[in-house]
């Protein structure tokens, strides 16, 4: 028994290491790179990284502000990007990100982007007021129907999100959920790779349904949560300019909310990728190359549109 | 709980350490212990069968008791047919009661009239035919006097629920199964060693050869009428795949497992694709049932002692209740009795023992007269399979006659390239280890960094050719 255990131990250790070796030159698993929490509270990622996405197809950068992406050559006429992982955009190579598309169909205006997968539309505009000392002449906020409801801490609270307390109307910064595992778990990309073929979430699922903990989809359009909302667009107009932002709706958000923002003086861009099912990858939900394409010709189609009724003077 | 699940990756290593902290001299706790991890490994599916399964072994236990201490002809024979009834009165139940149901009134409908009778939604219980034959066995060898009944219910427990072989076989005999459960069990390195090595093969099989195959098939047979003749081919040919990497993959893991725990199951699969002709392909293939069906039903029906009529006979009905025992559709009747087709010809002219040994034992190649025998014995299995895959009897008929038309000979629209290199290996390897018990049984013989080198091989082939992750076959049955 004790030589069967101890050849078992050294054949584990071994195709440990084999493994190891076999994820990283096949790139099985997406680099991932490293956050940190800036002086504003503010979740980015460590700047000057690079590292391959899924596969080996291509790199990603974190430029040397802590965002994804490439930073514009000029800050003039600057327009800012801001939003989740759609914007962070780690599955797409750099010349697939928005800000690539938008100036190319807008030569005379420089984007920037800042994008991180989770950011809700409070942390949104978080960020939005740290980049002032870029004077940027506009922001587009990119905006799914959840980013409002995890805004609002009340509604979906989340710890490692930037959240709203609309009863003592107090922002609550997002904490690092288990940094050190985290870079453990990024760092052994063999664990990590097994981490995310064998969910441990998954691991006591059996047939029966999950009792159901979250608010679905057709409850966030009652009364009571488009009332929460209004109190988070309430305090955003009472604390931020909204006049100088675009939120740029993904196709299919909930026109409720869209009122809500239009009465609130917010310019809106509601993206429309109906009859056009390449928008997104096949295995996720995120925009391939082309979405992001088909997104900028429409978000420019409309910015030059406001830019030659003066919008940006 | 499958084999291929997290879950069992960690129930395995958990029931084999307290299993052997017990130690192989404390028989019963060890046997309880065997019979609990079974009874929460086939729980995981549903625990509401477990009742089923405690019932048919409290059945058989008693009955088999009963049958020791009674020698009254009569009042034997009423105990053997109360187990046969209850067990296949469950089995029935579950298992084909829609069917006759539905074949009533399809057949009251062909004549003109109609009749009302509604289905059940029934939910089949994991592994019922399996467990089921393997209790009726303990009967039946009982009432034939070739076994003493046991009076160790927890012992009688662990054999009907012995985790690894429950859901999906080998359909253990109690003759040879049963007294393992009453004598000392000791750990033995090497045949601890050959288990695991037997289960990642099988582990192989399923995931990389199964799975993948079983991506293919389906696309092929779902939408057959959109393919040529030599596309749909090879959809045969994938599901031919699929179902051997499957089930042979299964009871390869089910056997290993065992030898874990000191048990020694029967072989199932002898590499039967290599067969000469259908008898040994019978000899070959699911040899735990097809060896039931002939010592508890061929044999009793007379097997081919009798006359010609006879012997036609026999064989059409064990081809056809083999079929029928797959499950409940037509397209198991038929391929059953396709079978008993191929099989007529070899019993009729005396030559179903023919092929009998190892084919081109020491040899690296077959002759071209076995290989021609080979893929002809391949190519008709081919052909039956469409049967039992196809969804329904109108499915494989149309799917058989798209398949022979000229564009047989056309090019194949479907050229998973990759998956096919990696067939050609796989038959490759089963093909040099035919002598073993199964393909890898003999890189013992190797010297350890190449034994290593190869099964890390084969886990790194596992992880980076995971196909769609897809229930075993036969769990259905």
């Amino acid at each position: 028994m004790k030589k069967l255990l101890l050849n078992i131990i050294l054949f584990f250790l071994i195709a440990i290491a084999v493994g190891e070796v076999v994820v990283r030159l096949t790139h099985a698993m997406a680099d991932i790179p490293q956050r940190t929490i800036d002086e504003y509270g503010i979740q980015k990622y460590i700047p000057n990284q690079d590292g391959y996405w899924k596969g080996g197809e291509h790199k990603w950068v974190v430029n040397k502000l802590g965002w994804p992406g490439e930073l514009p050559q000029s800050n003039e006429n600057l327009i800012m990007v801001i939003g989740d992982s759609f914007i962070e955009n780690f599955m797409n190579p750099n010349e697939c990100h928005q800000s690539a598309f938008l100036k190319e169909n807008m030569k005379d205006y420089n984007f920037m982007e800042a994008g991180r997968s989770g950011v809700s539309l409070i942390e949104a505009m978080e960020i939005r007021k740290q980049m002032d000392s870029l004077k940027p002449i506009h922001s587009l906020i990119y905006v799914d129907d959840d980013d409002f409801y995890e805004s609002i801490i009340q509604v979906k609270p989340m710890s490692d999100i930037t959240q709203l307390d609309i009863e003592t109307n107090t922002i609550k910064y997002g904490e690092m959920k288990a940094p050190g595992l985290k870079k453990v778990l990024y760092t052994w990309k063999l664990m990590y790779y097994f981490y995310n073929r064998f969910p441990l979430d998954n691991l006591f699922r059996k047939g029966t349904t999950p009792k159901e903990t979250t608010i679905n989809d057709s409850e966030y359009e009652k009364p009571e949560y488009l009332a929460e909302v209004s109190k988070l667009i309430q305090f955003i107009t009472q604390n931020y300019t909204v006049t100088d932002k675009t939120l740029v709706f993904h196709p299919d958000s909930k026109e409720s909310l869209i009122e809500i923002c239009k009465s609130a003086g917010f310019n809106i861009i509601l993206l429309d990728s109906s009859n056009d099912d390449t928008w997104t990858f096949d295995y996720d939900s995120h925009w391939t190359c082309y979405g992001h394409k088909r997104a900028a010709e429409q978000i420019s189609k409309n910015l030059l549109n406001s830019a030659n009724q003066g919008a940006f003077r | 709980m499958l084999f291929n699940s997290l879950e069992f990756f960690i129930f395995l290593p958990i029931v084999f350490g307290l299993y052997w902290l017990i130690g192989g001299k404390r028989i019963k706790a060890q046997n309880l212990l065997v019979a609990i991890a079974s009874y929460v490994f086939y729980g995981w599916w549903d625990w509401r069968f477990l009742s089923l399964i405690l019932f048919s072994s409290l059945v058989d236990y008693s009955i088999g008791l009963a049958l020791g201490k009674n020698e009254k002809p009569i009042t034997r024979k009423i105990l053997l047919w109360i187990s046969i009834c209850v067990n296949l009165g469950f089995l029935g139940f579950f298992k084909y009661y829609n069917f006759f149901v539905d074949s009533l009134i399809d057949s009251f409908t062909f004549f003109g009239s109609e009749l009302s009778i509604n289905t059940l939604n029934i939910i089949l219980p994991v592994g019922i035919s399996f467990y089921t034959f393997q209790t009726l066995s303990y009967t039946i060898d009982v009432y034939n006097k070739k076994l003493e009944p046991t009076k160790d219910f927890v012992g009688f427990m662990a054999f009907v629920s012995f985790f690894p072989q429950l859901v999906a076989g080998p359909i253990e005999r109690a003759t040879n199964l049963l007294p393992q459960f009453s004598v000392e069990r000791k750990f033995d390195y090497r045949n601890a060693v050959d288990g695991l090595r037997q289960v990642l093969w099988g582990l192989f099989k399923k995931i990389v050869i199964a799975d993948n195959c079983a991506k293919y098939a389906n696309i092929i047979f779902n939408n057959h009428t959109e393919y040529n003749g030599s596309t749909l081919l090879l959809g045969a040919f994938f599901f031919a795949f699929q179902i051997y990497g499957d089930f042979s993959g299964y009871s390869d893991i089910a056997i290993g497992v065992s030898r874990l725990f000191g048990f020694d199951l029967k072989r199932n699969f002898a590499f039967p694709y290599f067969s000469r002709d259908i008898a040994e392909f019978w000899r070959r293939w699911h040899i735990s049932l097809s060896t039931w069906f002939r010592d508890y039903l061929y044999i009793p029906l007379g097997g081919s002692r009798g006359g010609l009529k006879m012997k036609i006979r026999n064989t059409f009905i064990i081809f056809i209740v083999s079929g029928f025992w797959h499950g409940a559709n037509w397209t198991f009747i038929i391929w059953g009795a396709l079978n008993a087709l191929y099989f007529l010809p070899l019993l009729l002219a005396k030559k179903n023992r023919v092929n009998t040994d190892l084919v081109a034992e020491g040899k690296y190649f077959p002759s071209l007269k076995e290989f021609g025998q080979i893929a002809f014995t391949f190519f008709i299995t081919l052909i039956a399979w469409v049967f039992f895959r196809a969804d329904s009897v109108a499915h494989a008929f149309s799917y058989l006659q798209n398949m022979f038309t000229l564009s047989l000979f056309s090019e194949i629209e479907v050229f998973p390239t990759t998956i096919l290199a990696l067939l050609l290996l796989f038959i490759a390897t089963e093909w040099l280890g035919r002598s073993g018990e199964y393909a890898i049984e003999k890189i013992d013989f190797m010297k350890k960094p190449i034994r290593w080198a190869f099964y890390i091989l084969l886990i790194v082939l596992m992880f980076s050719f995971t196909g769609e992750e897809q229930q075993f076959i036969y769990f259905q049955f």
